[in-house]
């Protein structure tokens, strides 16, 4: 049994108060709408904008003026003709898709990224190189031409991949968007017809029923019993009244106009079409998320950087080697080549592939744990992540209705609101939970829709609202089989609900065959309900109800309704047998029955619940320094109430209107210090300017938007991001759409998720499960660390692949790696190890550190560039090195002799040079020795890069805290490389053309001193980081 | 990271941090330095002073032609017999070259006879070395440039001298002597005959006794023994190709990849 003991919290109302300043009367400006406000934000004033969000004032008219504004007649509605007309001028009631990037534009521009700019300009540049040795020499070889064709073909392999990939899930995304097309009932030349909604035209006259779509903006005219539901636009779970009164200044709260997309759940409702396709609401926004630009993502960001750093090591390393050239009197045009070399040579081929690759399987990992992910920069953009702004209806919680409290026997009680209700762990055994459970099985008009005896009793169809479907559900799930329940206790007759009685009433027989007697059962607003009681039931027992029972039932309704719960209050009473007999008519009309001095039963309270995964992950975001914001168009009491029991709003912090209230002083007195919450409203946030803002983010740590419209929870989330954030924000209405594609990773639910939503994300959740972000985090923080581990391990043998040119240029040894032995090395034995680090799991909880910040934690930053390129990088050249020399001193020609032989040594027409031994070389002789150069030189590298992939596994453990074997990929990478350096030295060794050859066996095992020395170095490093955190070592050494 | 009691202190040991790492880097580099050369010292204390450790990429000898004279594509030789201009820069190139052969140059070296390989196991000769065969310019008698300083260029019979490639320990043949045999690569139709060649010394052969070749810390006066060939019937004012090919059992010319194993190809334009 749990009994819930919650303070009370204050209400606050302002929410209510929101005002939209209509700008009346000025119809050119009318329809010129968000988009280009948005548009010109930049330039305009943002206090304008928040004024200007809508302007539409049918809601105020009559019906005569809204007669006369569209030319209709409510009666007759339109003519045929008249509605062509308006047709052809207005266009079909549609939306305009949003602009689909032809797909030709989106494989090109999967080639032109950041990477593959480094790559094109390689390619040109081989190309030029080639034109230059070409222009002077005839029989200039054609390495250059196939190393730009390589380049070329890199980029555009990995372009198609990467198109495939996000095809894919586009494709899966595809298979959500099933519109059904629909057919709207009108009336046109006095004459009822059904004709499809697009063809609707302002001034049309339309009936809509329960269950219907709104075809279109519609002012309501007359309505019987009408709600609908408005979450996806302004995320309020609860169905809103509609009805032919001007009840809001706002045309979003008024109860006389119906928006395009909602649905009316019950009663029907006939209404004046005022404005079809882009130019509804929807429409309005659907273009506001158009107009937004999306942002480069954190990823890209670095990749840029990344490139910029390569670029600058290789232009630099390129022009002090081009002056070294120059002044050791090589021609210029020769020097020119060495640059264009050495650039091109500092071009990692195989690392946009890699990290292509490696961010899509990350992509089909999240898949698998339903994260569908759109676009695969946007992987890692999560884990950069430091806050996220939620939406509430649908993401945080359940969206629909659910009991959350019971109140009897002067207790509350706490029913469990998870998904499938199935741990109702309150005290069952009082009588009066018998009657009360009686009352809200039978005065409970919602059915189950029929065929459905297999189905779940959560995910049962019901006909019938929100709040009676919940309790529906409550019932069945407690009770057993309402319906049969019901068959038992027959309904004599019924009062449904309406809003000016506030209450529903039914009148039964019992299901005793020996009790003659009528059940009269009655639920409703509380306090109506209270007002027709005298009496009050108490562990089944009636009690008199007199003032402190009144004042019980007070503070109960208070504290419910301070959870932001919607509080329904039942009663019923046994009609005396002797007053009604079983053959009395009761006339509801004539109200022939009594209706006070009934029973008090007691208090039910619906929320829509906070999904159950919710309060789990949102600590989990907690503990990774993501700050949680609520951002939601429904009202702040139920924002506030939600926020707490997801944690958004922790335990135990208290906005400044608490501590108001617990100090009981004026608002104004509170330190604002004090407060560690803050819970602002869209009416607040329009009178805020952008400092104001600035500061309440950057002050609370615990934050609540209500009642926002879509553009303010745009500025919201630019508002993060001008505090150097990486924003994500979930969302699935309509209304999330224009903030979802601002943010730099916008989340929508896959179920729950409008398509406008899903249009305007990066990512879906396909199960709407919260908690999926969590694990969005996590990869993402991993993927950045791998990518990390990649990109240095790519690094590295770029140095050993280039250091072999410029000492070819400098001391003349004869080449000792060639180009097409550097592509088989990037393009060839080092691309699975390289995608196998991102097997590897993560060195510490990844979730318990903060995210990375935009600005500070790079990619690549200096100690991984400096470590790799001057560290690992050159003693991998000199591991490479030394396999070189032992191969040319085995065959004649010592060290001491390469030096400066480079022209004889490339001489054709030298037939006869010298070895150490007096021995005589030709052309041919020469070049076969130093194509087993080359491939001597490769397998050194070959060789030290497993070891540099085993040092690049982790970054501060040691290689024996992470454990050599628990990432089995890495060793498949490992057997790669050696299966592949075998295929390529004794399979293709007598492939002249690929300047292979076959290396003895001995050899593979010169560097591998080299390759252990690698390792132990880099053991110690690691050893004095974790030593000596924060020294120069620790500042220098780790990346 | 971690934090340091006294904050002067972590400012002065930030500010220490340039001289730290650099002198890091200077002891890092001092010691890779080392490491390299000892692998390298290391190295060279393993290979053998006298014998490549692997010859295989030195499986045929290549065989190479004087005057080298190359043009786009291989040796070329075009002169003009009435302008001895044109010659003379090609009979300078055989007097340079034939200065290597001369008694004087050649006087380290012994006397051989025999017809048979000649082997040395131990090191004989003075300063610890082995014997090596005299190979002078008047064996190539009409072609040693002694008598006929013009080398036949004048008369428009031209004198190449074909020398073998050294090969440490290298046997080029089981018994019998290698012998040069030029030819016209492909036989002019027209021409009709078959190229006439006179050898020097007679029958075009290398004697065995040159072979093996020691390498050069043990026969450090070794001169490669030649062959001269004096081609007889070169027609005039047609460019014609010539093959030289070194026949023995264990030098092979049909490599496709080296124009220069075992034989040698040039193109020979004799103009009027």
């Amino acid at each position: 049994m749990r009994q819930k003991r919650s303070e009370i919290y204050s209400v606050e109302l302002s929410g209510t108060k929101d005002i939209v300043r209509t700008d009346q009367g000025d119809d050119k400006e009318k329809y010129r709408g968000l988009k280009n406000n948005c548009l010109e934000r930049k330039k305009k004033n943002q206090e304008e904008d928040f004024q200007k969000e809508l302007q539409l004032d049918d809601h105020k008219l009559n019906n005569r003026e809204l007669e006369k504004k569209y030319g209709t007649n409510i009666i007759m509605g339109l003519s045929s003709t008249r509605a062509a007309e308006l047709l052809a001028r207005d266009g079909p009631n549609s939306l305009t898709p949003p602009k689909q990037t032809p797909e030709i534009v989106k494989f090109l521009k999967q080639m032109v990224g950041g990477f593959s700019i480094l790559l094109w300009v390689g390619a040109f540049l081989c190309w030029i190189a080639y034109g230059i040795q070409y222009s002077s020499d005839k029989s200039a070889s054609l390495n250059n031409v196939y190393l730009g064709s390589v380049l070329v073909l890199v980029v555009i392999l990995t372009g198609v991949f990467a198109y495939y990939q996000e095809a894919k899930s586009t494709n899966i995304m595809s298979s959500f968007n099933k519109m059904i097309p629909q057919q709207a009932l009108v009336i046109r030349d006095s004459e009822k017809k059904t004709i499809p909604a697009e063809q609707l035209v302002v001034g049309d006259i339309v009936e809509v029923k329960g269950g219907d779509q709104i075809p279109a903006d519609i002012r309501v005219l007359s309505s019987q019993g009408c709600r609908v539901d408005n979450s996806s636009l302004t995320g309020e779970s609860e169905p809103q009244p509609r009805s032919s009164e001007f009840t809001h200044e706002n045309p979003l709260e008024t109860k006389n106009i119906c928006f395009y997309s909602t649905t009316c759940l019950e009663g029907t409702v006939t209404g004046m079409v005022i404005n079809t396709g882009d130019r509804t609401i929807i429409g309005h926004i659907a273009s506001l998320a158009s107009g937004v630009g999306n942002e480069k993502t954190p990823i890209a960001i670095e990749i840029e950087h990344f490139v910029h750093i390569v670029a600058g090591v290789a232009v630099s390393i390129g022009i002090l080697f081009f002056i070294i050239a120059v002044s050791m009197k090589y021609r210029v045009l020769d020097s020119l080549i060495f640059l264009i070399g050495i650039i091109v040579a500092n071009v990692p081929e195989g690392l946009l592939g890699t990290v292509t690759v490696t961010l899509s399987l990350t992509a089909k990992r999240m898949a698998k744990k339903n994260c569908l992910v759109k676009n695969l920069e946007a992987v890692e953009t999560l884990g950069s992540t430091s806050i996220i702004c939620s939406d509430k209806t649908g993401t945080l919680t359940q969206n629909r209705m659910t009991v959350a409290h019971l109140w009897f026997d002067n207790q509350i009680f706490v029913a469990d609101t998870s998904e499938d209700h199935s741990n109702q762990v309150f005290d069952q055994s009082s009588s009066t939970w018998a009657s009360l459970s009686k009352i809200i099985t039978l005065c409970n008009r919602a059915e189950f829709k029929p065929g459905q005896e297999n189905v779940p009793i959560m995910k049962k169809a019901v006909i019938g609202d929100a709040s009676e479907t919940a309790l529906l559900k409550f019932s069945e799930v407690i009770l057993g089989d309402v319906m049969e329940i019901r068959k038992r206790n027959r309904k004599v007759v019924e009062i449904p609900f309406n809003s000016t009685n506030k209450f529903q009433l039914s009148i039964h027989e019992t299901d005793d065959p020996h009790d003659k007697r009528f059940l009269m059962v009655m639920k409703g607003a509380p306090e109506r309900i209270l007002e027709k009681c005298s009496t009050i039931m108490i562990n089944g027992e009636e009690h008199p109800l007199d003032k402190s029972t009144a004042k019980t039932f007070h503070t109960a309704y208070m504290e419910l309704g301070g959870l932001g719960e919607r509080v329904l209050g039942f009663c019923h009473l046994y009609l005396p047998a002797d007053e009604f007999p079983e053959t009395y008519s009761f006339d509801i009309d004539a109200m022939n029955f009594p209706t006070s001095n009934l029973c008090f039963v007691g208090l039910l309270s619906m929320i829509d619940p906070p999904r159950s995964t919710v309060p789990d992950a949102v600590t989990k975001c907690r503990s990774a320094g993501i700050k949680v914001i609520m951002v939601t168009g429904d009202h702040p009491i139920t924002a506030k109430a939600i926020a707490k029991s997801v944690g958004i709003i922790s335990a135990n912090s208290e906005t400044v209107e608490d501590i108001a209230h617990r100090l009981n002083i004026p608002v104004e007195q509170v330190n604002q210090r004090d407060a560690k919450a803050a819970i602002v409203t869209g009416m607040e946030l329009k009178d805020m300017s952008l400092e104001q803002l600035d500061e309440i983010l950057a002050n609370y740590q615990e934050i609540v938007f209500a009642r926002t419209s879509p553009q303010q929870k745009l500025i919201i989330v630019e508002g993060c991001q001008r505090q150097d954030a990486v924003v994500a924000v979930t969302g699935d209405g309509v209304n999330d759409s224009p903030a979802l594609k601002k943010a730099d990773i916008g989340i929508a639910m896959g179920i729950a998720g409008s398509d406008a939503a899903k249009n305007a994300a990066d990512m879906v959740l396909l199960d709407d499960n919260f908690a999926s972000i969590v694990t969005g985090v996590e990869e993402g923080r991993l993927i950045f660390d791998n990518l990390k581990k990649t990109i240095a391990y790519t690094l590295t043998k770029n140095i050993a692949e280039l250091c072999p040119f410029l000492i070819y240029i400098i001391a003349g040894l004869p080449l000792p790696i060639g180009t097409i032995t550097i592509l088989f090395i990037d393009l060839g034995t080092d691309i699975i190890p390289s995608i196998a680090l991102a097997y590897e799991k993560a060195e510490s909880d990844i979730m318990n550190r903060k995210p990375r910040h935009k600005k500070k934690d790079r990619l690549v930053n200096k100690p991984l560039a400096v470590y790799s390129y001057l560290h690992i990088g050159l003693m991998q050249a000199l591991g490479a090195f030394l396999v070189y020399f032992t191969v040319y001193a085995q065959e004649g020609f010592l060290p001491h002799t390469l030096i400066n032989l480079r022209v004889e040594w490339e001489n054709d027409n030298v037939n006869d040079l010298e070895d150490h031994y007096g021995q005589e070389w030709t052309r041919y002789q020469r070049e076969y020795l130093e194509w087993t150069g080359y491939t001597a030189f490769f397998v050194g590298i070959l060789v030290q890069q497993i070891a540099d992939l085993i040092i690049r596994k982790t970054r501060r453990n040691s290689i024996f805290q992470q454990g050599l074997f628990r990432n089995k990929v890495i060793w498949v990478g490992i057997a790669s490389q050696i299966i592949i350096g075998l295929i390529l030295s004794y399979g293709l060794g007598s492939v002249t053309a690929l300047n292979f050859t076959m290396l003895r066996a001995q050899y593979w095992f010169v560097a591998v001193p080299h390759a252990i020395l690698i390792w132990v170095y880099d053991e110690v490093r690691k050893l004095f980081i974790r030593l000596y955190p924060g020294s120069w070592w620790d500042k220098n050494m780790y990346y | 990271m971690g934090a340091h009691p006294q904050p002067h202190l972590k400012q002065q040991l930030e500010r220490r941090q340039p001289v730290w790492i650099s002198l890091y880097y200077v002891a890092f580099y001092v010691v890779m330095t080392g490491l390299f050369a000892l692998c390298l010292y290391v190295l060279m204390q393993t290979v053998d002073p006298y014998t490549p450790d692997y010859q295989d990429q030195l499986q045929s000898p290549g065989v190479t032609l004087r005057p080298d004279v190359y043009g786009e594509k291989g040796l070329e030789i075009v002169y003009n017999v009435s302008d001895n201009r044109t010659w003379a820069d090609l009979t300078h190139i055989l007097h340079t070259f034939l200065a290597g052969y001369s008694p004087a140059a050649q006087e380290d070296s012994i006397n051989c006879t025999s017809d048979q390989y000649f082997f040395q196991e131990r090191f004989l000769a003075p300063n610890h070395t082995k014997f090596s065969c005299k190979f002078t310019a008047d064996m190539l008698q009409n072609c040693s440039g002694l008598a006929d300083p013009d080398f036949g260029f004048e008369e428009g019979k031209p004198c190449f001298i074909i020398k073998i490639n050294r090969i440490v320990k290298f046997l080029p043949s089981n018994g019998s002597a290698p012998r040069v045999d030029c030819a016209f690569l492909d036989q002019p139709q027209e021409l009709g005959q078959p190229l006439q060649v006179a050898y020097y010394p007679p029958n075009g052969t290398f004697s065995l006794h040159y072979f093996p070749y020691y390498g050069k810390k043990a026969q450090p006066h070794y001169s490669n023994p030649l062959v001269a060939a004096k081609l007889l019937n070169i027609p005039r004012n047609a460019q014609v190709a010539i093959v030289c090919k070194v026949m023995a059992e264990h030098v092979t010319f049909d490599n496709p990849h080296d124009p220069y194993e075992g034989k040698v190809e040039f193109k020979l334009k004799i103009e009027k």
